[in-house]
């Protein structure tokens, strides 16, 4: 246990400092073809017509693939968790956010490339965008997923991430104030200072050589071999170096259409997104939308909450139904309320699919829980530390779907930011510790909601 | 065209208006220099032309002909590295690695027209600079320490080049 506690060198702070550290940008591969993507340039749109002939015949290209060449067109990223698939590789009959990609060409330098995708023949039917999920349940609002414009394949088919916890309306008929918030954090774009990026090798034995930024290798292995519809012993993964991810490359963004061009062409594939492509056309942090109702007692007990979120989850699922989960889990923050009533829904706009960013669904809730905390302590006139010292998670609490706590770090953590700004607490708060509940930090509303941790 | 980088005259095939990123990355094979941006906003390619640091993405070759390119390569080799790279290294200014080449750079630079150490001085000189993963604290608290200047960061740094590890780990100076 000696490294614990320790501050020690990164084993790959040298490589950083000296400029030896090898990211997939800086692999050197002779004979590489360079890709550029034709992306759709309309936000909801049929795909009338689509013709690359001329593009194919144009000096340097090499291979150009659309959805034709896709053995599996549709495999989503959560398909191995049985969520079903929506998201086609490249875009077949329409397109649905702007920048989504129709067709790729390898070709000898960028520049041939960008000319041949200038020379593909498109033709769109443009149709009335979604942009707001508070329109999305709207009679009048353009349905822009297969699926209608929510996710509806949660367990036994539900169409939301529901949670029902005690009795919600025992807890507001005994409220003596209902405090109400409604929170939208916006979409973030992750900005690696390393755009997309991949360099794929066809070796000799037939089998793929994939130089891959992503951060989750093993994933996108999955991925892109159910795509190709090989096993998984033809794809050799090299990855570990990133150059910054913050969830946006879980995605595969690059990996399974270099691997098509490599396989088509014979040659190796080189694709490097520009900063445009990175800023319009990646994955984000997804905008969140968040009403919160709470029952509170005048004395600061939270004895319900109501809660309604919509997740802009974006043209496609992609991870957005399992980031819901984790967001609905951490619905009441670091704080114990008893009786809940919780509907979330994966809402698709013709937004660029969003996806995880740093703390995937639950800094969304974290800021609406924490905001929500002050709102409550203001309206009722009480001090913000008091409030969420005496409803924190205490050992024996439970969560939203029902874990009993066992080592609830709340107490301590708002008691160490109290000291930090030195706030001043009375003493009854300032000793206050995770102990189980009991005398006045035990009141009515929680009796019998305590569980055993040792049973946990 | 003949430039001579990290100390190496080099003669130059590339066409004269490609980027001097381009050259170094594509023809001459030197990648500490990154396509971050390409457009001058991030800072990733910046090397030393005749001891200024420059955006590489923004240079066409012909304007730096027979120029004296210095890049992060020829700062210092891991067995031997100059101050500025002990000092990232120590204080983990480096956290991906893609911004830390032209921040070195930038530092280097900053170091030897006698930058003060002070923290305004630092931040002034690192503006251009993007770095998402470490929120820049402690890449300044590299070049302070570089430039003898006051160190803020709440972490205690442990330990210091010369100093024990506590476990070996590989790639440590020693």
């Amino acid at each position: 246990m000696k490294a614990v506690g320790a501050r020690l060198p990164r084993y790959d702070g040298v490589a950083h400092v000296t400029g030896r550290t090898t990211f997939v940008d800086d692999v050197r591969v002779p004979g590489t073809l360079w890709v550029k993507a034709l992306r759709s340039p309309a936000h909801n749109a049929d795909i009338k017509r689509l013709d690359t002939s001329k593009a194919e015949a144009m000096e340097g290209v090499h291979a150009i693939i659309t959805w034709q060449d896709v053995p599996l067109l549709e495999y989503g990223h959560l398909s191995a968790l049985g969520i079903p698939a929506d998201e086609p590789l490249l875009a077949k009959d329409e397109v649905r956010y702007k920048g989504q990609p129709i067709a790729v060409v390898a070709a000898e330098d960028e520049t041939k490339a960008q000319l041949a995708v200038e020379a593909i023949e498109l033709d769109l039917e443009e149709k009335p965008a979604l942009f707001d999920v508070r329109k999305a349940f709207d009679s009048d609002a353009p349905v822009v997923h297969q699926w209608g414009n929510w996710y509806t394949h949660f367990e036994d088919e539900m169409d939301r991430r529901q949670i029902r916890k005690g009795s919600i309306q025992e807890a507001f008929d005994k409220a003596d104030v209902i405090v109400q918030g409604v929170y939208r954090p916006a979409a973030i774009e992750h900005v690696p200072l390393e755009t997309q990026v991949c360099q794929v090798v066809p070796e000799a034995d037939g089998r793929l050589t994939i130089y891959s930024c992503t951060q989750a290798l093993y994933f996108s292995m999955g991925v892109v071999a159910a795509h190709l519809q090989v096993p998984l012993n033809r794809l050799k993964f090299v990855g570990g170096t990133v150059g910054g991810g913050f969830g946006g490359k879980v995605d595969t963004a690059t990996e399974t259409m270099c691997s098509l061009l490599a396989l088509k062409s014979g040659k190796p594939i080189k694709w490097r997104w520009t900063r445009e492509e990175e800023f319009l056309c990646s994955s984000t942090r997804a905008p969140w939308h968040m009403e919160i109702a709470d029952a509170v007692t005048k004395d600061g007990w939270i004895l319900g909450r109501k809660m309604l979120t919509l997740h802009d989850s974006g043209a496609y699922s992609r991870f957005s139904p399992y980031g819901l989960t984790k967001h609905s889990f951490h619905h009441t923050g670091a704080y114990t309320i008893p009786n809940l009533e919780f509907d979330g829904y994966v809402v698709y706009t013709n937004r660029v699919p969003t996806t995880a960013m740093r703390g995937f669904g639950v800094t969304s809730v974290s800021f609406a829980v924490e905001t929500h905390m002050n709102r409550i302590a203001k309206e009722l006139g009480l001090d913000p530390f008091e409030i969420r010292l005496k409803n924190a998670n205490r050992i024996g609490d439970t969560s939203p779907n029902g874990i009993v706590y066992t080592d609830p770090s709340t107490v301590p953590t708002i008691l160490a930011v109290a000291d930090e700004l030195g706030h001043e607490l009375p003493a009854d708060y300032r000793t206050m510790s995770s102990e189980k509940r009991e005398g006045e930090l035990l009141p009515e509303h929680l009796v019998g909601q305590l569980g055993n941790p040792e049973d946990h | 065209m003949r430039l001579t980088v990290n100390g190496i005259e080099r003669g130059i095939e590339s066409a004269p208006l490609t980027p001097l990123l381009y050259v170094l990355r594509e023809e001459l094979g030197i990648t500490s220099p990154k396509a971050g941006c390409q457009q001058g906003g991030c800072g990733a390619c910046t090397v030393l032309v005749d001891g200024e640091a420059r955006r590489a993405c923004l240079l066409a070759v012909a304007a730096v002909d027979g120029a004296e390119i210095t890049t992060v390569e020829g700062l210092g080799a891991p067995e031997a590295l100059s101050a500025i790279q002990t000092a990232f290294h120590e204080h983990y200014a480096a956290q991906c690695g893609f911004c830390t080449s032209g921040m070195l750079i930038a530092a280097h630079a900053y170091l030897e027209h006698g930058g003060s150490g002070e923290r305004e001085s630092i931040q002034e000189t690192l503006s251009g600079h993007v770095c998402r993963c470490t929120g820049y604290v402690k890449i300044i608290d590299a070049v302070a320490a570089a430039a003898g200047g006051e160190i803020t960061s709440r972490q205690k740094w442990l330990p210091q080049t010369g100093e024990e590890s506590p476990v070996e780990v590989p790639g440590a100076p020693a």
